[in-house]
C-alpha cells in the first residue's frame, strides 16, 4: 500500500499530511527519497521537508521537525491549501462511498449517533481545494465502502483511494477499480465493497513493489511505524 | 508590569463552570496535562472545549462528567493508542454534545474573535454535511463573486497554553510547534499559562522575536515543571506511553476510568468530591 502510494506523488509536487497519518508520512518520505526529490513534504506540526532520525507514531511529533529549516504554522497550511496552492492532501475515511465522498463523524443518526467517530479533522476544508485528494484506508469491507455514507464529512477533489485489496481512481465522479493488488481475488473484491465495482480477470494487477523501493522502504521506516495503522485504524487526517 | 504568578489550584479557581475554555496543544502534544488534571480535582462541570485535535484532555474531561459540549476537528489518540472511548461513551450516551468542526473553521472562528468581528469566511466546505449541522451559513460576495461559507466567531472564556518557558509577566517562549496556542491567546478573555520554568524576562531582549505570546495578553502565570504529561513537550519529554495505553484501557468503560481517575489523578479529598 504505502509503495503504491508514493508512487502517486509527483517531483516538485506539495504535499500534506495531518493527524493519525502513518501511511501518508512513510509514502510521502518514500517518494522523495525514490523519484521526488523536490516534492514538499508538509505535515500537521508545520515542519517543511523533515529528515526525521526515527519515525514517530504520532504524526504530530516533534519527530518530524528534525532537519526541517523553516516551521509553518497549521493555520498556514490550511491557508496555503484555500488559495489553491496544495498539490496533494492526504486525509483518511472511516467510510467512504461510491463517489469517493468520506465519512468521520458517526455512524447512525447523526442527532444521536451509535457510534462517535473521531471527526474528519481537516477534511471538509482540504477536500474540495486541495489540487487532488488521496484517501487511504487499512481496512477494506462492506462496513467501509459503502452505499450510502451515514454523514458526510467531506467531499471534494479525490484522485485516488488506496486500500489493502486495490487502487481506486475516480473518473466521472465514481470510484473505478484501477489496479487490483497481487493475489487479490476479483469476486473477493466485489464482495468486499459496499458499492457496484466493474472488476475482473481482465484488471490491471497493482505492479508488486521493487526491490529499490522495498530497501529504501525498510530503511525509512525500520522501527515498522506503518504497521500501527493497522492495528488502530482510526482514521487520520 | 505586575507579577502574574500564581498557584496552579488558584488559576484554575477563575476557570468557572460553564466556561468556554480552549486548550493548547495537539492531539498527544504539548497539551496543559497539569491544568487539565486540576480541574477534573477541582470538580468543574459545563465546560466547552475549543481545540482543533484533542486526546487525552477532551476524553478525560468528558469521561469525568466536566465537559458538556466539545467544538473540535478530532478527537482520538491517533494510531498510537486508537479511539477516544470517554469521549464516544459521553456523545453516544447524549451527555456531551459534539460541535464537529473542520479545524479549520475553529481557526476561523478564533480568527474572527481576535479581529474583532462577527464571523470569518473560510475556502472549501462545499459538499459537506458540517455546514448544515453547525449551522455555518453562506453568504453572497457582496463584490460580486460566489457564495462563501461564514464561521461566527469562537471567543473562548479562558484559553489554557502550556510552554516551556515564560517570565512572571507572562511573555513565553513555545519550542517547537506552537499550533493554535497563539491564536487562543489573542482571541480569548482569559489566559491562563502553565510552565514548565519560570526565567527573568530580561533573558528575552535579546531575541524577542523567539517570544511567541507577549505578557499583556496573559493573565497568569503558573510555575508547572512536567506540566504538560502526560502530553509530550517538544524539546524536553515524549508523551508517555505506557501511561496512556493504560489510561484509554480504563477509559473503556465508565467503572473502570473512574477507577484510574481516583488512583492515579486525584488525592484523597478530591476522590472523595468524585465519588
Amino acid at each position: 500500500m504505502v509503495v503504491t502510494l508514493a508512487r502517486l506523488l509527483g517531483d516538485g509536487e506539495t504535499v500534506f499530511h495531518g493527524v493519525a497519518s502513518p501511511l501518508p508520512m512513510v509514502a510521502t518520505l518514500l517518494a522523495k527519497r525514490l523519484h521526488a526529490p523536490d516534492l514538499v513534504y508538509l505535515s500537521i506540526g508545520g515542519g517543511v521537508d523533515p529528515d526525521p532520525v526515527r519515525l514517530p507514531v504520532s504524526t504530530v511529533d516533534p519527530a518530524l521537525l528534525h532537519g526541517t529549516r523553516a516551521l509553518v504554522t497549521l493555520t498556514d497550511l490550511f491557508d496555503l491549501a484555500a488559495r489553491g496552492r496544495l498539490d496533494v492532501a492526504f486525509l483518511g475515511g472511516v467510510q467512504i462511498d461510491g463517489s469517493g465522498r468520506i465519512n468521520m463523524s458517526l455512524i447512525g443518526d447523526p442527532a444521536r449517533p451509535k457510534v462517535r467517530l473521531p471527526g474528519g479533522a481537516g477534511s471538509a476544508a482540504l477536500m474540495p481545494v486541495a489540487r487532488r485528494t488521496i484517501l487511504w484506508r487499512t481496512k477494506h469491507d462492506p462496513r467501509t465502502f459503502v452505499e450510502r455514507l451515514d454523514f458526510v464529512t467531506a467531499a471534494g477533489n479525490v484522485a485516488h483511494v488506496i486500500t489493502p485489496l486495490c487502487l481506486f481512481a475516480r473518473r466521472e465522479g465514481r470510484l473505478v477499480v484501477e489496479s487490483v493488488h497481487p493475489g487479490v481475488d476479483p469476486d473477493a473484491l466485489r464482495a468486499a465493497t459496499g458499492f457496484p465495482l466493474a472488476v475482473d480477470s481482465g484488471t490491471p494487477v497493482t505492479q508488486a513493489p521493487t526491490a529499490a523501493e522495498l530497501g529504501a522502504l525498510a530503511q525509512i521506516d525500520s522501527d515498522h511505524v506503518r504497521v500501527s495503522e493497522f492495528e488502530r485504524a482510526t482514521g487520520g487526517g | 508590569m505586575r507579577d502574574k504568578r500564581t498557584s496552579l489550584e488558584a488559576a484554575i479557581a477563575a476557570v468557572p463552570d460553564g466556561a468556554r475554555l480552549a486548550l493548547g496543544g495537539n492531539t498527544l502534544h504539548r497539551g496543559p496535562g497539569a491544568a487539565v488534571h486540576e480541574l477534573v480535582r477541582q470538580g468543574r462541570r459545563g465546560l466547552e472545549i475549543v481545540k482543533t485535535a484533542g486526546a487525552y484532555d477532551i476524553d478525560l474531561l468528558c469521561g469525568v462528567g466536566a465537559a458538556a459540549t466539545v467544538s473540535a476537528g478530532f478527537v482520538g489518540f491517533e494510531t498510537a493508542f486508537g479511539l477516544a472511548p470517554s469521549y464516544r461513551r459521553a456523545v453516544e450516551g447524549g451527555r456531551v454534545e459534539a460541535r464537529e468542526h473542520a479545524c479549520y473553521t475553529v481557526i476561523a472562528g478564533l480568527r474572527a474573535a481576535i479581529q474583532g468581528v462577527p464571523f470569518m469566511p473560510v475556502a472549501g466546505l462545499t459538499g459537506s454535511d458540517l455546514p448544515a449541522a453547525r449551522g455555518f451559513r453562506r453568504l453572497g460576495d457582496p463584490y460580486g463573486g460566489g457564495e462563501v461559507v461564514v464561521i461566527p466567531a469562537l471567543v473562548p472564556d479562558v484559553a489554557i497554553v502550556h510552554v516551556q518557558e515564560a517570565d512572571a509577566i507572562g511573555n513565553a517562549r513555545i519550542v517547537g510547534t506552537r499550533f493554535e496556542d497563539v491564536l487562543m491567546v489573542q482571541a480569548a478573555r482569559r489566559v491562563i499559562l502553565t510552565a514548565e520554568r519560570i526565567v527573568d524576562g530580561a533573558g528575552f531582549e535579546a531575541a524577542p522575536e523567539t517570544v511567541a505570546i507577549a505578557g499583556f495578553m496573559v493573565d497568569a502565570v503558573v510555575e508547572a515543571p512536567g506540566g504538560a504529561w502526560p502530553f509530550g513537550c517538544a524539546g524536553l519529554y515524549d508523551f508517555d506511553t505506557e501511561y496512556l495505553a493504560a489510561y484509554v484501557a480504563a477509559s473503556r468503560a465508565e467503572e473502570t476510568l473512574l477507577r484510574f481517575v481516583r488512583e492515579r489523578i486525584l488525592d484523597d479529598a478530591a476522590a472523595m468530591v468524585l465519588a
